[in-house]
């Protein structure tokens, strides 16, 4: 078996050569296979994945702050539009009151004048009344001493009805 | 850095090399570049030393019996006197059969750079070890350590839960990154996770067989055809072994929708196709690390014609544009190391990729895929699933070697 030492002996490849090499490299395919590359490419993975659903955590998260800021918001002006409503009821209602309350004082007032009134006709009545009896035995009285002075009583009686008949029967 | 690295390292080279052709004026050695290149049974640590690799050797005897025989070193062997030495001379091979002609080529270091031929009967296989066989088991020794180093840290949750710390972890998770996500997922798609391994293992076999052959009294294993013939071969048989029935229909029986008549001429093209591109594959690694090594030897060769030729002082001159362009070559092939690494990966996986893959005519349009979970990292998108149907295989054309 001659080998050439030049250019074709760069060009043969050497059979146990190659076996060697195969053999190594077989060995070395399965050592990495088993104790490297597996523990890395799994771990280079597993980080991938780690960051990955980070971000996609963090993006929903985002997304979640701004929808509930956004609820938030929507909250706030529902809020700000019931406080006012409830401001303008109350003022409404409130309003509402005082005129009735002021209607009702009136009320009051117009009842009492009506009261008032009732109670000053009675009042007058009572004292026309009386003032006619008044004047009655006034009447009489100075009739009487007249009688004694000039005509008998008989003639005096009949003066005073006459006179009180001509009285109206109710003035006021 | 680099390039000081690089510069010094030209410089020391040189400086080795000087006193050869100062020997080969004296004696009758010359200067043998090849022999330098090529793989031979020992280590070069000139002019220090010169380790010779044990010998080991499977033979048939005279009696038709398989024997192996095992010597320390070449020289060892020779002694023995159970070999005659077979050397070069003047272009012819001549045959060294008694011991004092032995000796005399071991003396003179000849002995190395012939070839053993028992006396009795003859050599099956030759399993010696060469410099290209230690500088690879180097290369597989320096990947294992690294990368199960590397799994220990990740092991232990640096790099799992945390982020990953420091220049070496974060510098090759970077070369492991590119070659899942730049080389295996582009090319093979889906299935990329089954020959991943396969395919980091041999882009930082490569890387690293490559860097050796530019560290002093280095040389790169893969500028042997052995080895990067060991590797297309590793390639052929995975692809082979897990190739789909599509690629096998494709193979032997020819494309789809092709006339009859053409596929007795496409079926053999195919098959052919199919072995000449792992040949490539393996020529392309081999022929680029070692015309690199040709090179710069040729470039700091140059002095030395120029010394023979036009004498001493212009070889000084000679000398300086001669170290630059060496430099400067030195440089690509640290270039080239990290490129040759990566081509021979990606066509790998590239040509796994073509064996592996299943059409599917039904297989719907990547918009209609869409589930609205974003663009972040689709195969994390929800079950797992999505991967399945999102990687679609994009294999293109082979790539002419």
């Amino acid at each position: 078996m001659y080998a050439p030492t030049l250019a074709a002996g760069l060009l043969e490849p050497a059979s146990g050569l190659i076996v060697w090499k195969i053999l190594a490299f077989g060995i070395l395919l399965y050592i990495l296979y088993k104790y490297a590359w597996g523990p890395i490419t799994e771990s280079l993975k597993e980080r991938e994945k780690q960051i990955d659903s980070s971000i996609r955590r963090a993006e929903k998260a985002l997304a979640e702050a701004k929808e509930i800021q956004k609820q938030n918001q929507a909250d706030r002006r529902e809020a700000e539009r019931k406080a006012q409503e409830i401001l303008r009821d109350a003022r409404e209602s409130a309003e509402a009151l005082r005129e009735e309350e002021l209607e009702k004082t009136r009320k009051k007032i117009r009842q009492m004048q009506e009261q008032a009134q009732a109670e000053i006709e009675r009042e007058k009545q009572g004292a026309l009344q009386e003032l006619r009896d008044e004047v009655a035995d006034l009447a009489i009285d100075a009739a009487e001493k007249i009688l004694r002075e000039d005509i008998d009583s008989k003639r005096q009686r009949e003066l005073v009805d006459d006179f009180i008949g001509e009285l109206p029967a109710n003035r006021n | 850095m680099r390039t000081h690295v690089s510069a010094l390292f030209a410089v020391v080279l040189a400086f080795f090399l000087l006193p050869l052709p100062t020997q080969a004026a004296e004696g009758d050695e010359t200067l043998d570049i090849v022999g330098h290149a090529a793989d031979g049974y020992y280590l070069a640590f000139e002019p220090f030393a010169k380790v010779e690799l044990p010998r080991i050797l499977l033979e048939e005897n005279a009696q038709g019996n398989l024997t192996v025989g095992v010597y320390g070193t070449t020289a060892g062997a020779l002694r023995s006197g159970n070999y005659n030495l077979i050397v070069e001379e003047n272009g012819t091979p001549k045959t060294l059969t008694t011991p004092s002609e032995i000796d005399g080529a071991i003396e003179s270091g000849k002995h190395l750079y012939g070839s053993l031929a028992p006396k009795q009967g003859s050599i099956v296989l030759d399993f010696s070890f060469t410099r290209h066989l230690v500088y690879g088991l180097l290369a597989m020794l320096v990947t294992a350590l690294i990368f199960i180093r590397l799994a220990q840290r990740y092991k232990r949750g640096i790099g799992r839960e945390e982020a990953p710390r420091g220049v070496f972890q974060n510098l090759f998770e970077a070369m492991i990154v590119f070659v899942r996500d730049e080389v295996a997922k582009p090319t093979i798609g889906a299935k990329y996770e089954r020959f991943l391994p396969y395919l980091l293992t041999a882009f930082f076999f490569i890387l690293f067989a490559n860097l050796f052959g530019l560290v002093p009294y280095g040389a790169a294993a893969t500028s042997n055809l052995a080895i990067t013939g060991m590797l297309a071969l590793f390639t052929f048989v995975i692809g082979q072994v897990y190739g789909s029935k599509e690629h096998f229909k494709h193979l032997l029986l020819g494309p789809e929708g092709v006339p009859w008549w053409v596929r007795p001429i496409l079926v053999p093209v195919e098959i052919l196709g199919l072995f000449t591109r792992h040949l490539a594959l393996a020529i392309r690694l081999f022929a680029n690390m070692l015309a690199g090594a040709l090179v710069i030897f040729s470039l700091l060769g140059l002095i030395f014609i120029v010394n023979v030729v036009f004498g001493a002082s212009v070889a000084y001159g000679a000398s300086i544009p001669s170290v630059a362009l060496t430099v400067f070559i030195l440089l690509v092939k640290l270039l080239v190391a990290f490129i040759q690494a990566y081509v021979f990966t990606m066509l790998s996986a590239l040509f796994i990729g073509m064996a592996v893959e299943e059409h599917h005519e039904d297989e719907p349009a990547p918009e209609d895929l869409d589930d609205g979970r974003g663009e972040l990292t689709p195969e994390f998108g929800g079950d797992g699933t999505a991967l399945e149907q999102r990687t679609r295989p994009q294999t293109p054309e082979p790539v002419a070697s």
